[in-house]
């Protein structure tokens, strides 16, 4: 079992959730969060005076996957995320040593 | 028993304080048959204390009882114990939980001294079965305790009610409201009754009652919130078969069912509204025994202090006078809430209940400034409101309020009633606006919303919104259409001015706006910023108002709804929509030059001229300047100078556009020892240049002779007579150490989007000597045609604006030139 992590932009959230939904995957966790990458924020002018931004938000989202599948689900999102302009993301892939469904107490990919 | 338990429970039209009667006298008949085959040696009573006296037990309460005896000795009280074990077990045998017991009363007496709990649970105490005298010696005795210790018990209780509205928090607040520990729920009508009890006889909410802290309307709120908690938690424990006093999401529609509600919705508005008059009634209670405590007896102590006619200050408290035929004009109730909430007091008991007296408002304009002060006050309007809608007052001032009344959201995401919900934003908004008047500037960084808040020009009409934005909650039908025809309908009927009467249901309308698009567009991609813009109908007020709507909303909603994240990306929105409305404004304002030009130098004369520059140059200068312009370039190449206001200067150069040409000019004038803070460079279609720079003159160049040494260094430096390089850096030298510089601060941006024909790069710095000259110098290494330049100082930031193109007439494509052009700037800056 593999756990999928992507940082999107925030706007590519909702189309990103369909395509794998689409994909068959059943559940995801997902956490505003906020990064910089080579970008490193930005500044902005308002009214004559500079403020400087230096995290953008982003969303995290997190899929677990059987291992099949974990590299062809990076992929999607992958595709569905990019929109070619800085501050895309990033997408990785964490092993997973044990997964357990709480209420049934299904164990490994039983439970995903 | 166990079959009068098992039979009770099972059926669910035993509701609440029936049940509880119905359970008590059960266990009251086992018990007392149990205690008669009891062999008493001494006096014994058997009393119910806490929720057992009270009778008022659920399917899921402990049994508590006491085995009160005289007897000395322990040897004597294990004796007891071991002959009244019986007791005990039909209770345990029918499933109880019991809490037993025994003791004489002088040690029950101790205990209760000791611990608080075990005295509160004392004063609830009923005698069951066995010798009434030794009952009622202990009830006596406790009841004499509570008021003698009453300095110690009533500040604990009252901190533990305060407590509550922490942990767990208030019931109308909670999605799982815990009924019993919750704010509003059993325990605080508990609380009421030990507070009497501590206060002095005849006890309990009667001499709460006598003594004037509870009235008794409120008494009868109480007693009728008690009833539909003792209600719901029977049904609750029936069906969960648990002692939790928690009314899960899970649990609530069967909960509904059984009690007839029609739906789940509806028993939780219900019980909001219960929990919420409770949870007043108990704050208002709690304070006003606060303050007997810290000041016993001292009325009239104070000296009055008048805050409005018929409203004045007492002791702490705003109170308000009634006229003779007992009503009260809706302008002095506006002043005492203003007054209320401005000092952050209460009102007094007897003057709130008067206020129900308030005539219907007329909404004169001292009406309606009074009710906008009150929403300005911010944080602590919002017990003032709830205190005038306590008694009515705010259904009179606002009659749509019944729809928003304790209506519960039902989901993690809002945190609070619909009603508060509303109120709570009004603050977050006040408290926006007073960031805005506080100053915006914390060294380098920019407080975007503190300077959006001192901009706004009708600020009252955000505080406006903030409180009806969500005022179509309880009406069928999406409640942001709805909402902006209530509030116009709202907004007409308190006659304001036609400006409000437009902005403010449009804010309702659209109050989602911003937040949806902040999150689920792409900033990046120009025309959502111009829909925003275009929402706005191009209006910079509406679209501020727009941004502060979203921001004291979100804040209000619940702790999942704002994040930092979530400002960045509304902030940028704004940023984005405000740039877009200014840009729509420049067309504007554009096009007004254009007709002004063509008035002054006629159709012909001002179409040439404008077809010869660049469209930018219209909104750099006033049609003045631009028809002096318009003769210089006839007479290019030439240099004017001129002294303007401020002790400034203004420089105005045409001469042959060629490469190094802003080289040459920038070289010249930090030569003649003027500080450049504005240039404006235009390149026109037939190979001229027009140059304008403002400068300072520090040293007077241009007083003394009127400029006539100026114009001829700069006809010398075109002539190509004078050795720029080495004179700009003799005065770099001559004047480094005279001004300390810590290492600069530099940013380059290159934007290869912002322009169709040209990349523009935007260089922010600090100011320097002859910095426009080692720019400029930079541009003309790389072969760079610099076509359009902003020169700005801001303090002693500079920030310049060079539209650019590389030697073939075009945008800059290639990364890696995009990448030599930096380094180069930023060495020629740095070195």
């Amino acid at each position: 079992m593999k756990l999928v992590v992507g940082i999107v932009k925030p706007f590519k959230l909702d189309d990103v959730k369909a395509a794998l939904q689409d994909f068959g995957v059943q559940g995801m966790t997902v956490t505003e969060v906020q990064g910089f990458g080579r970008q490193r924020g930005h500044t902005e002018v308002y009214r004559g005076a500079e403020y400087t931004v230096d995290f953008v938000p982003k969303v995290k989202l997190e899929v677990l996957v059987d291992d099949d599948d974990a590299a062809r689900v990076a992929e999607k999102i992958v595709e569905v995320a990019r929109t070619g302009k800085i501050g895309d993301g990033k997408v990785w892939i964490l092993p997973v040593e044990g997964l357990i469904r709480i209420r049934t107490g299904e164990a490994g990919s039983d439970a995903l | 028993m166990r079959d009068a338990r098992t039979a009770l429970l099972a059926d669910p039209a035993v509701r609440g304080r029936a049940f509880g009667l119905a359970l008590s006298d059960a266990v009251d008949a086992a018990l007392v048959e149990a205690f008669g085959e009891v062999d008493e040696s001494g006096a014994l009573a058997l009393v119910a204390l806490g929720s057992y006296a009270r009778r008022e037990l659920c399917p899921g309460s402990d049994i508590d009882v006491l085995l009160v005896h005289n007897l000395r000795g322990r040897g004597s009280a294990d004796a007891v114990r071991s002959t009244t074990e019986q007791l005990w077990y039909p209770l345990w045998d029918a499933g109880f939980v019991t809490g037993h017991g025994a003791r004489t009363v002088k040690e029950s007496i101790a205990l209760a001294d000791d611990d608080l709990d075990a005295l509160t649970a004392l004063l609830d105490v009923r005698v069951i079965a066995g010798e009434r005298d030794l009952a009622e010696e202990l009830e006596r005795k406790v009841r004499d305790l509570a008021a003698r210790r009453r300095g110690r018990v009533l500040p604990v209780l009252a901190d533990a009610a305060d407590l509550r509205r922490q942990r767990p928090g208030a019931i109308a607040e909670m999605l799982e409201p815990d009924l019993k520990e919750g704010a509003g729920g059993l325990r605080d009508v508990q609380s009421f009754e030990w507070a009497g009890w501590a206060l002095g006889a005849p006890g309990g909410c009667s001499t709460l009652l006598e003594r004037d802290f509870l009235t008794a309307d409120d008494l009868a709120r109480v007693e009728a919130g008690r009833e539909l908690l003792l209600d719901i938690r029977v049904a609750l424990q029936r069906i969960t078969n648990s002692r939790s006093d928690r009314l899960a999401l899970q649990e609530q529609d069967a909960v509904a069912a059984q009690l007839g509600f029609a739906s789940a919705d509806a028993l939780v508005h219900d019980l909001a509204r219960a929990a919420r008059e409770i949870g007043w009634i108990a704050g208002d209670v709690w304070s006003r025994i606060r303050d007997t405590l810290d000041r016993p007896g001292a009325k009239g102590a104070q000296v009055d202090q008048a805050v409005a006619d018929g409203v004045w200050l007492r002791d702490g408290r705003v109170h308000i006078d009634a006229d003779p035929d007992g009503s009260i004009p809706p302008l002095r109730t506006l002043e005492a809430a203003c007054a209320a909430a401005e000092s952050d007091v209460r009102f007094d008991r007897t003057s709130l209940t008067r206020l129900r007296a308030t005539g219907e408002p007329t909404w004169d304009v001292w009406q309606r400034a009074g009710f906008v002060r009150l929403l300005r006050s911010g944080a602590h309007a919002v017990p003032v409101f709830e205190a005038l809608d306590h008694e009515g007052v705010l259904a009179r001032l606002l009659p749509e309020w019944e729809h928003v009344r304790s209506r519960p959201q039902r989901n993690a995401y809002h945190r609070y009633t619909v009603d508060r919900h509303l109120l709570e934003a009004v603050a977050q908004c006040a408290r926006l606006l007073d960031a805005g008047d506080a100053g915006f500037v914390r060294g380098r960084e920019v407080d975007v919303e503190a300077v959006v808040a001192r901009a706004c020009r009708r600020p009252e009409l955000l505080l406006l919104s903030a409180l009806l934005h969500d005022i179509a909650k309880g009406m069928p039908g999406d409640h942001s259409e709805v909402g902006e025809a209530t509030a116009d309908r709202i907004v007409r009927r308190m006659g304001f001015d036609s400006e409000a009467r437009e902005i403010v249901p449009w804010l309702v309308r659209n109050h989602l706006l911003m937040a949806e698009v902040a999150t689920r567009r792409d900033l990046s991609d120009a025309s959502v910023a111009d829909n925003v813009a275009a929402a706005c109908a191009g209006d910079a007020e509406r679209l501020r108002l727009l941004y502060l709507l979203t921001i004291g909303d979100s804040k209000a909603t619940g702790p999942a709804a704002w994040s930092p994240s979530k400002a960045a990306l509304v902030r940028d929105l704004f940023v984005k929509a405000a740039a877009a409305i200014e840009r729509g404004e420049a067309k504007a304002v554009a096009a007004d030059r254009r007709d002004a030009l063509r008035e002054r130098l006629g159709e012909d004369r001002a179409g040439i001229f404008l077809t010869r520059l660049p469209e930018q140059y219209v909104l750099a200068f006033d049609v003045d300047t631009m028809c002096m312009h318009e003769s210089l370039l006839s007479e290019s190449p030439t240099v004017r100078c001129e002294r303007v206001d401020g002790g400034q200067v203004v420089i105005t150069v045409v001469a042959g556009d060629r490469p190094g040409l802003l080289v040459t000019l920038a070289g010249a004038l930090t030569v003649c020892g003027l500080d450049v803070l504005e240039a404006s460079l235009f390149g026109t279609t037939d190979g001229h240049a027009l140059d304008v720079f403002r400068g300072a003159d520090p040293f007077g160049r241009v007083a003394d002779d009127d400029g006539a040494r100026v114009t001829q260094t700069i006809e010398r430096a075109l002539a190509g007579e004078v050795d720029l390089a080495v004179r700009v850096d003799e005065r770099r030298r001559a004047y480094e150490g005279i001004t300390k510089r810590s290492s600069p601060v530099v940013r380059i941006d290159v934007k290869s989007d912002e322009s169709e024909t040209d990349t523009v790069v935007e260089v922010h710095a600090d100011d320097d000597i002859g910095l426009l000259y080692r720019l400029a110098s930079a541009f003309t290494e790389l072969s760079l045609d610099v076509r359009i330049a902003k020169v700005a100082t801001l303090g002693s930031r500079v920030v310049d604006v060079f539209y650019v193109r590389d030697s073939g007439a075009r945008k800059i494509d290639d990364p890696d030139a995009v990448a030599r052009l930096r380094a180069t700037l930023v060495d020629r800056m740095t070195g």
